[in-house]
C-alpha cells in the first residue's frame, strides 16, 4: 500500500508547486501572487518531507512561509500596484528568442534524458544529525560568517528605509 | 516504490524556469523579488534531492540549503529596503520607470 502513497503525494505536490508557481507569475493582483508564493513554499516543504529531510522542511516553513512571506506582504502593503502588468509579454524579437532558446532547451532535455539514477536508496533516519554535524564541525566558520551577513543585512535594511529626521 | 531522483530534479527545473520567466516578464519590483525567491527554492529542492539520495556518500547539500536560507532572508530584506527607498524617491515600483542610476 505504501508503494502507491509516495508517488501519489509526489504528483499532488508537483501539481501544487507548478500551478501555484505559475500563478505567482501570472496573477493580476500582487497580493494573490504573494499568497500563492507562500503556498508554493509550503508545497516545496512537502517535497522536502517526501525526501526525508524533516529539518530542512521545518526551516522552510519557519523562514520562507513565516518570515519571507511576511516581509514580501509588507512590501506589497507599502507599494502601489503598477497599472501595467506584463511589460514584456509581446515582444517583436520572437525569432531571435527562439534561436537562443531552442539550443538551450535541447541541451537541457538531452542532459535530463541521459540522466540515470545511480543513487542508492536514500538515507535512513532523519537529517538532523548529519546536518548538525556538518554545520557545527565542517562549516562552523561559514556559519559564523552567515550570522555576520544577517546582521549586516538587518542594519543595512534599517539604514536604507529610515527617514532622515533633520 | 520510491520516486526516482530525476523527477525531483525535473520539478526543480520547472520551478526555476517559472521563476526566471517571472523575473523577465513582470515589471513590478516586488513580484520580481518573489520570482527570485521561487528560483532559490528550486535550487534548494535540487540540492536536498541530491543530498538525500546520495547521503551514503555525504550529506552536505542540506548544509548549503541552510546557507541559501540565510542569504535569501538577507536578500529579501535588503531588496525590499531598496525598493521602498526607490519608491520614496519616485513613486513607482515599475522597474522600467526606475532609472535614476542611468547616466
Amino acid at each position: 500500500m505504501f508503494d502507491v502513497i509516495e508517488p501519489a503525494l509526489f504528483a499532488m505536490l508537483t501539481i501544487a508547486i507548478v500551478a501555484a508557481g505559475a500563478g505567482v507569475v501570472l496573477a493580476n493582483r500582487i497580493t494573490t501572487s504573494a499568497l500563492l508564493m507562500a503556498f508554493t513554499f509550503l508545497s516545496v516543504a512537502g517535497m522536502f518531507l517526501l525526501l526525508g529531510a524533516e529539518t530542512v522542511a521545518m526551516f522552510q516553513v519557519l523562514i520562507y512561509v513565516g518570515a519571507i512571506t511576511v516581509l514580501i506582504l509588507y512590501g506589497v502593503m507599502f507599494t502601489p500596484q503598477s497599472p501595467r502588468l506584463y511589460g514584456l509579454f509581446f515582444q517583436t524579437q520572437k525569432w531571435w528568442a527562439a534561436l537562443f532558446v531552442i539550443p538551450i532547451a535541447a541541451f537541457v532535455a538531452a542532459a535530463a534524458f541521459a540522466f540515470r539514477d545511480s543513487a542508492t536508496i536514500g538515507a535512513k533516519g532523519g537529517d538532523l544529525m548529519p546536518l548538525a554535524t556538518s554545520v557545527f564541525r565542517d562549516y562552523a566558520f561559514p556559519f559564523e560568517v552567515a550570522s555576520v551577513l544577517l546582521l549586516a543585512a538587518m542594519v543595512g535594511a534599517i539604514v536604507l528605509v529610515k527617514r532622515d529626521e533633520d | 516504490m520510491t520516486v526516482p531522483l530525476g523527477w525531483f530534479i525535473a520539478v526543480s527545473a520547472v520551478l526555476f524556469f517559472i521563476g526566471t520567466a517571472g523575473v523577465l516578464v513582470r515589471r513590478n519590483a516586488v513580484v520580481i523579488l518573489m520570482s527570485v525567491e521561487l528560483m532559490l527554492n528550486a535550487t534548494n529542492l535540487a540540492l536536498v534531492a541530491f543530498s538525500r539520495r546520495y547521503s551514503s556518500i555525504d550529506e552536505r547539500g542540506s548544509v548549503f540549503v541552510v546557507f541559501i536560507f540565510v542569504v535569501a532572508a538577507a536578500e529579501v530584506a535588503v531588496g525590499l529596503a531598496i525598493v521602498l527607498s526607490a519608491y520614496r524617491n519616485k513613486p513607482t515600483v515599475d522597474v522600467d520607470e526606475i532609472r535614476q542610476l542611468k547616466g
